[in-house]
């Protein structure tokens, strides 16, 4: 952490830990008021905050709170006040935010927040890695991308102020927990002068008293509907604005994001893998070795970049896709990823099956790849159950649906 | 051996994988870190997922490569090419060889011979490497850190770096004459370690996938079928191996409780502060609970005991052995 106590004037190759690299490119956007509540994985987070904040290197309010249905609230009025607010959660945090999330949408506040992704508690508790923000609250109008590894997680926390305060809408960046929080990796910082100039604190409504106002006061039934289509409609640009700041990035830092990145799709099998975060790392490693399949990676979950999958399926004419997603839906329908690659490709009719793994913190490997890739041969239509978990034992000495 | 071009050579299609054993606090994490920090290419470093406590067995990985795509590989390390242990108390408590690539090297830090130590780890296809990390940094640093010497021995067998590599890194990381003292102590190590290339060994080949399949399914414990309510863990331990009995705390910590029981008033305030139910206590035909002692296998020397007893019936002592040095950084 302690590079980010002075100034970064130039690119600088550095090794860190993906919540310190999270910590440093949030206070290198100059935040003035950091609220969140303490929770494994995502702690260092906000203990790297607490640190440049404590060293005088950034000038903002630290706050501590007693829970993250406060951290919520607080850093909500801090936005709505004119201040650029960071906060930060994981699994249970995040449920117990719930009762305050939807208003910063409604208010239309570019507040940002890092999720370093782990499993909600049940049946047991486990503090690991699993894909929370897919399976609650992704509904609500947060805008929502994704980080395969430390150096996007990184570039993620400059990305969403900037994404944040185009779009006035709130913003949630994801890495995995433990996995990429806790993992070192190398990386290079971009210079102060640059991330300030890519995150100017532009005008925007605020709550001010030369302007007086309601702010979420209560409507009868012949307004609110109103307000609702009136967010649909403001979140329709939104995904162009992503595009947008990610170009914009570019021509700053040279590193190119899009809202889908894709892998060897023009390959023999026609067939592609399609996922998000770190197990995408997985993949390409376990693909250098196997040439005929591909992978699409989304970056942008929340909106659901619809339009660009099924161009991106058309043009490549992808017959079929391997969902590999962490998080389940325990009542029979799809599982949450897949529901929504299932709802964005249904005019296409792609044949598609989704594979539960990774629940928990189990390491995804390359297993998985090879055994998804050969039952995926065997499929060539929508028939049958369309989700498993993959990787768990049926008994002591038996994987579930693996041959050995 | 391999020379440094041959390695680097094969680096260009392949990974090297290091795994690093040591305890909470004595810096195993670091050690990895260094290691990515040195390398000219592309490295990850990942701890063992989950909570390290001081003194605890720490594991970290390291993947390093001139090949992008494959350090972008997330998975933890499962075939090592190079074990390295910190601390020589764990070889008792952990299968320190487990998954290390034929060929591959255990570097150790001890003073045990060896021979001997082939013997304790039962493989013969592995070269292995000893040094004694101990001495030296007594000797140089003034304290039982051996983080960074392992690296200089390493280094001997898998010139993966220079060592002015190691130097530039540790210099960025540590201030001014610890900086100086941990180099020092590098260039020890890398002329003191003792190598033993084992005859049978294979010749390490990192294009070799040597991770056993499905290994991360932990296949022997109970699937899903044989669970009872899932979240619901009756305490049957035919079923799954559970409670603290598991967990060796005793070996975590740096200090010996000693019990006076001629000064212990049977006060219990001990027995309910200990957070391990190391207190041991018997009904006595008085129909009472006594204090009887304390449980050195689960005792991890947190102190609590000794500083709550109104009498001062528990000392501390240093621990004596390999242990000991679970001394916080
Ligand atoms: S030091 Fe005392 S309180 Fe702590 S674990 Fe040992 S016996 Fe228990
Ligand atoms: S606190 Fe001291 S006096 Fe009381 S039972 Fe423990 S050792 Fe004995």
């Amino acid at each position: 952490m302690k590079i980010f106590f002075k100034e970064i004037k130039e690119p600088i190759e550095t090794a860190m830990i993906g919540n310190y690299a999270v910590a440093g490119g949030i206070t290198q956007t100059d935040p003035d008021v950091i609220c969140a509540f303490p929770i494994t994985p995502q702690t260092q987070s906000v203990e790297g905050l607490s640190d440049v904040v404590n060293q005088g290197r950034l000038i903002a309010a630290f706050v501590n709170v007693e829970s993250e249905l406060a951290a919520i609230s607080y850093a909500t009025a801090a936005c709505a006040s004119g201040a650029r607010t960071f906060t930060a959660t994981a699994s249970q945090g995040y449920l117990l935010m719930t009762e305050g999330l939807p208003m910063p949408v409604g208010w239309r506040l570019p507040l940002t927040m890092l999720i370093s992704a782990r499993a909600f508690n049940a049946p047991n508790l486990s503090i690991w890695n699993q894909w929370e923000y897919t399976q609650v609250n992704a509904e609500l109008g947060w805008n929502i991308f994704v980080s395969e590894n430390v150096q996007e997680t990184y570039d993620a926390a400059i990305l969403s102020t900037m994404i944040a305060e185009d779009t006035l809408f709130p913003t949630i960046f994801v890495h995995d927990g433990f996995i990429i929080s806790h993992s070192v990796q190398k990386l290079t910082l971009i210079p102060d002068e640059t991330v300030l100039r890519m995150t100017p604190k532009k005008p925007r409504h605020i709550i001010d008293t030369a302007k007086p106002g309601t702010w979420g006061g209560i409507v009868t039934p012949n307004y609110f509907m109103e307000g609702r289509a009136n967010l649909e409609n403001a979140k329709k640009p939104v995904l162009g604005q992503m595009q947008a700041a990610f170009d914009r990035f570019k021509s700053e830092t040279g590193r190119q994001y899009n809202l889908i990145e894709t892998y060897n799709l023009d390959n023999s099998s026609k067939t592609a893998f399609c996922t998000m975060g770190s197990m995408s790392g997985n993949i390409i490693s376990w693909m250098t070795k196997n040439k005929d399949v591909g992978l699409i990676k989304l970056r942008a979950y929340r909106p659901f970049p619809v339009e660009e999958l099924r161009k991106i399926v058309e043009e490549h004419n992808i017959e079929k896709l391997i969902l590999l997603e962490k998080s389940d839906a325990l009542n029979g329908l799809l599982p949450p990823f897949a529901m929504s690659i299932a709802s964005a490709l249904y005019p296409l009719g792609t044949i598609f099956r989704s594979f539960i793994v990774g629940l928990g913190g189990r390491d995804v490997t390359r297993e998985e790849f090879t055994v998804t890739k050969k039952k995926m041969e065997l499929v060539n239509d929508m028939k049958g159950p369309l989700y498993s978990y993959l990787g768990v034992r049926e008994t002591k000495q038996k994987i579930e649906g693996v041959d050995q | 051996m391999l020379t440094k071009e041959e390695l680097q050579n094969t680096l260009k299609d392949n990974c090297i994988n290091l795994r690093f054993h040591a305890r909470g606090g004595q810096g195993g994490v670091t050690a990895s870190n260094l290691c990515v920090e040195a390398f000219h290419g592309f490295g990850v470093c990942q701890p063992k997922f989950g909570a390290e406590r001081m003194g605890s067995p720490t594991e970290s990985y390291v993947r390093l490569s001139l090949n992008d795509d494959l350090v972008r590989n997330n998975e933890q390390v499962y075939a090592p090419h190079v074990v390295s242990v910190l601390d020589p108390s764990l070889l008792g408590e952990i299968d320190v060889a487990a998954g290390l690539a034929p060929g591959g090297w255990l570097i150790v830090n001890t003073t045990i011979d060896q021979v001997s130590l082939q013997e304790v780890i039962g493989r013969n296809d592995i070269n292995i490497a000893t040094i004694d990390a101990l001495n030296i940094a007594m000797e140089i640093l003034g304290r039982n850190i051996t983080n960074t010497i392992i690296l200089g021995a390493i280094l001997r067998v898998m010139p993966m770096f220079t060592v002015d590599a190691l130097k530039d890194a540790v210099m960025a990381r540590f201030k001014g004459s610890l900086a100086g003292k941990n180099i020092e102590a590098i260039k020890r190590a890398y002329d003191d370690t003792c190598i033993y290339e084992t005859l049978d060994a294979p010749k390490l080949d990192f294009s070799k996938d040597t991770k056993i399949p499905w290994q991360q399914i932990s296949l022997g414990l109970p699937g899903y079928k044989e669970l009872d309510k899932a979240g619901v863990w009756y305490c049957d331990e035919t079923v799954i191996e559970m409670g603290s009995k598991l967990v060796n705390t005793g070996s975590w910590g740096e200090w010996d409780m000693i019990w006076d029981k001629e000064t212990c008033t049977d006060c219990a305030q001990c027995w309910f502060i200990c957070p391990d139910f190391a207190i041991l206590r018997e009904k006595n035909d008085d129909g009472l609970w006594h204090m009887v002692g304390i449980d050195q296998g689960h005792c991890k020397s947190c102190q609590n005991c000794l500083e709550t007893c109104p009498v001062k019936a528990i000392t501390k002592q240093l621990k004596q052995g390999p242990a000991s040095c679970a001394a916080p950084q």
